[in-house]
């Protein structure tokens, strides 16, 4: 298994605080990589440094062999790394279609002149054979008949479906997920875990923050664990179980999927 | 009366003209730019300057060429550009919000003391005239059908910015632009340079600002510090608050009922003696009592924004991408759970 | 030496009133989360009411309340009739802002109807200018700095000792938080505002007694330098912007005496924009605010 992201020793304080210390891990390609950990674990900073949204005081964050780290978000995600947030970031004015559309970036087409002249023949077919996988992207997610809707009027579930609708669409290498399940009814759950299975199709890896266990269990094939800011555990959810420190970290036993409902 | 007719007319596409460029930064990009007026006023300063030939005492101005109007008014755009270059650089970077927005205020009060204080720049508070019918010469044309002439090239100017607004606005970069206004976050996490985009939409309507302030240039025959005041710009967005920001169509309803139709509806009140100012000032009452209300009530305005709308029935493809509809207003109940 | 310390004494005179007007300011600010645009009109109007009075034969400290009254007035019925319903309506921050400024539009152009446009001036006398340690002042000028701390004295004793004061900071801090804890923040909020604008209001009164003329635009135009001091010390911190009052009109004041008094507000602005590039949240306070951090 090839590493595609790598993260080496990370720090970063905030005032006094130190959010993540010396935070190291790799996720392989081809896998769902979930990240867990406690609150204040320091996750939610780590993916921010990961994606340019924070500047590191050190370390170095390797993906697909070239150092991103202190690179601007939009620099990043061109290289192919698209991150979500843990609050859905749809654009509420656009209709969800034209939210799809937005996920495909392509410099030379929203280029300025360019968008003035027109496009050319040639452009015009690739707009509309981009347009048709953005319908059948929406039709995939069953989102289809709101495709002409004002983003914003959608509800939690399907704004997050929405997202992943988009990344989707967008074809990243890496897609980290930022508690995906936060806020989502459980039968919608199923359907998120089938998306993401379907990503790892679609040849895009993926990395889970997520406190909902029995779902990491369900999807990752690797787990780190974080707490206090650094990395206690990595493995696979099954041997994290039984490893001590992990225990500890969460202050007893850790669900199951088997026990959990539904 | 006819010659009334044509002047309001004039004033009307040189304001649409003006409405057009601002809607661009902050319908389109969502920055509430105080500073606009500073890029339509540079833009007419800088015409005079190049048309009416070198200052004689005690005018002091710089520059002082004589070119050609239309050569004016272009370059005259790109100085404006360049002064929204340097200030959308600095104010851009990091800023956002009602920061940005205090931020350009400075920025144009800036200018205006300077055009007002600094005599040698553009001769101070007593500013620059003597720009009599623009290429009338050139045309032949007297002073009684000089004003249809210079509607004629208003209108005309209008036309091709409301052609080439419309095309970016249905194009990648208007939608690219919207994402930013929406969302930066998620735009940036899309690949989209926000600092880049907003730059080169900042530049763009403050170059069609400096247009329209050439061509405001042009229909006074004069400017100077009594003629453009920062706060002229709040009367641009209330205009296209109320017209429809982020509509092209809208923008210019706007235009048509807080600038004319205002002028039109106060035009006929008594002027009180010794109070000269009553209609101008009780003009600025409705403008700044409308803004309010339609901030509150109806912030998309009369003509709200169309978004793009697929009617494929089968929604399948196969077919270019249909007519646009306007998606109005509050939740739509479509049942969707 | 000489001539610094006289600046110096001219420039305390500006930042008293500099500095109770973005107090006013400040505290707009801190209970609804709003810049307030039109808050130059209040100062406005208190010099307005404070001319009024004059006209009738009133003293100089029946105008000083009548200036405050009448900005307290205004503050109140801005609060209330525009500020306070975009605040529950949910309404975010720049869309008010810009509400405010179509109501200092409003403001402005209803003193011009009533008063003309042109500028008018109090007809109460200064007082000769007398030595005060190295400084030179008239007794007009000595009244502005002596009523100046006075007010910020009060103010402070009121914010930090009174139940209205804790209440106040409450709803400063977390307005939420402070409304579930059984405190009425709106009706907070509105007596502050009123607060303010009896503090602005008399800012009014001593700034046109300071210039000698005002006209309907006064307000406007040197609440733009309020705001420079405001920004400067910190949105929503009442020390900070004090501190940013004095500092900014003393400055001026130099800057008005070594090079030219018409380029003030060019000046102010360069210091505002200066202050905002590099510590947007104010420079008392800590943290450099990137777009994204």
């Amino acid at each position: 298994m090839t590493a595609l992201l790598e993260v080496h020793d990370l720090h970063k304080h905030f005032g006094g605080v130190q959010a993540v210390t010396a935070c190291s891990f790799t996720a392989a390609e081809g896998q769902i990589t979930g990240l867990i950990g406690p609150n204040g674990a320091g996750k939610s900073t780590a993916i921010d440094l990961i994606s340019g949204f924070k500047l590191p005081d050190s370390g170095t964050v390797v993906f697909e062999g070239d150092q991103v780290q202190g690179k601007a978000p939009h620099r990043i995600s061109r290289m192919g790394l698209i991150r979500t947030f843990q609050t859905p970031r749809e654009w509420p004015s656009l209709t969800v279609l034209e939210n799809l559309i937005l996920a495909c970036f392509n410099a030379r087409r929203e280029g300025f002149w360019r968008s003035l002249r027109g496009p050319t023949r040639a452009e015009k077919k690739r707009a509309q054979e981009e347009l048709n996988r953005a319908r059948a992207v929406l039709e995939e997610f069953g989102l289809l008949e709101l495709r002409n809707e004002r983003a914003g009027n959608l509800s939690g579930g399907q704004k997050r479906l929405l997202e992943f609708a988009r990344i989707r669409m967008a074809e990243p290498r890496l897609v980290i997920l930022d508690e995906p399940m936060g806020g989502v009814n459980p039968v919608l759950g199923e359907r998120m875990a089938t998306a993401v299975l379907a990503f790892i199709t679609a040849g895009t890896s993926v990395i889970i923050v997520e406190h909902n266990l029995p779902f990491i269990e369900r999807v990752t094939d690797q787990v780190v664990v974080m707490a206090e800011g650094t990395v206690i555990a990595e493995g696979p959810f099954d041997q994290l179980r039984n490893n001590q420190a992990v225990v500890d970290a969460y202050l007893g036993e850790m669900p199951s999927y088997d026990d959990a409902d539904a | 009366m006819i010659d009334y007719l044509v002047s309001i007319l004039t004033e009307g596409a040189i304001f649409a003209i003006l409405a057009l460029g601002l809607n661009i930064v902050w319908g389109w990009s969502g920055d509430f730019d105080l500073a606009y007026y500073g890029y339509v006023a540079l833009g007419a300063y800088m015409t005079m300057v190049l048309t009416i030939g070198k200052a004689t005492a005690p005018t002091e101005y710089i520059l002082g060429l004589t070119l050609p109007f239309p050569v004016a008014v272009i370059l005259a755009t790109i100085s404006a550009m360049l002064l929204a270059l340097i200030v959308g650089a600095i104010a851009l970077r990091h800023l956002r919000g009602i920061y940005f927005s205090i931020v350009t205020l400075g920025a144009v009060y800036v200018l205006y003391i300077f055009a007002s204080q600094f005599v040698p720049l553009f001769n101070g508070y007593n500013g620059l005239s003597g720009l009599f019918d623009p290429m009338g010469d050139f045309f032949g044309l007297d002073f009684t059908t000089y004003p249809y002439f210079y509607l004629g090239v208003c209108v005309l100017v209008l036309v091709i910015v409301v052609v080439g607004v419309t095309r970016l606005n249905g194009s990648r970069f208007g939608l690219a632009l919207r994402s930013l206004r929406e969302d930066e976050r998620a735009a940036a996490v899309f690949g989209r340079d926000i600092y880049l985009m907003k730059l080169k939409a900042y530049v763009l309507g403050a170059g069609i600002g400096g247009l329209g302030g050439g061509l405001f240039a042009g229909y006074l025959s004069a400017f100077n510090p009594s003629a453009w005041s920062p706060v002229e710009t709040i009367i641009l967005y209330a205009a296209i608050l109320v017209g429809g920001r982020g509509s092209t169509r809208g923008v210019v309803l706007g235009v048509a009922v807080m600038v004319l139709g205002l002028q039109e509806a106060t035009r006929y009140l008594p002027e009180f003696a010794g109070h000269p100012t009553f209609a101008p000032a009780l003009r600025l009452i409705l403008t700044g009592i409308v803004l309010v209300l339609f901030i509150r009530f109806r912030p998309q305005g009369l003509l709200p924004e169309r978004r793009m709308r697929d009617k494929d029935p089968t929604g399948k493809g196969g077919v270019a991408v249909a007519v646009e509809q306007p998606i109005v207003g509050p939740a739509l109940d479509t049942g969707v759970a | 030496m000489h001539q610094a310390l006289l600046t110096l004494g001219f420039g305390l005179v500006a930042a008293a009133i500099l500095a109770l007007s973005a107090l006013a300011f400040t505290l707009e600010y801190s209970v609804t989360n709003v810049a307030n645009l039109s808050h130059g009109e209040i100062l406005t109007v208190g010099a307005y009411c404070a001319y009024l009075v004059q006209q009738h034969g009133g003293g100089v400290i029946l105008s000083a309340v009548a200036a405050a009254a009448g900005g307290g007035a205004l503050a109140l019925a801005v609060h209330n009739g525009v500020v306070d319903r975009f605040v529950r309506k949910g309404i975010g921050g720049l869309p008010t802002f810009i509400a405010t400024l179509g109501v200092s539009l409003v403001i402005q152009n209803i003193l011009v109807i009533i008063f003309g446009a042109s500028n008018l001036g109090y007809p109460v006398p200064q007082g000769p200018p007398r030595n005060i340690g190295p400084f030179l002042w008239t007794d007009t000028e000595i009244q502005i700095i002596v009523s100046a701390v006075a007010i910020a004295a009060l103010l402070y004793v009121i914010i930090q000792h009174t139940r209205f004061g804790k209440s106040l900071r409450a709803v400063s801090q977390n307005r939420s938080l402070a409304s579930v804890s059984g405190i009425n923040a709106h009706r907070v909020a509105a007596l502050t505002w009123l607060l303010a604008g009896l503090i602005a209001g008399y800012a009014g009164f001593i700034l046109a007694e300071s210039v000698g003329t005002f006209s309907p635009y006064s307000g406007f135009t040197f609440f733009l330098i309020t705001l420079t001091a405001a920004v400067a010390g910190g949105l929503g911190n009442a020390w900070g912007t004090l501190v940013g009052g004095v500092i900014v009109g003393i400055a001026l004041e130099f800057f008005g005496g070594y090079v030219s008094a018409s380029y003030n507000l060019a000046f102010a602005f360069a210091i505002l924009s200066l202050v905002i590039l590099v510590r947007p949240r104010g420079l008392f306070v800590g943290g450099r605010r990137s777009v994204f951090e």
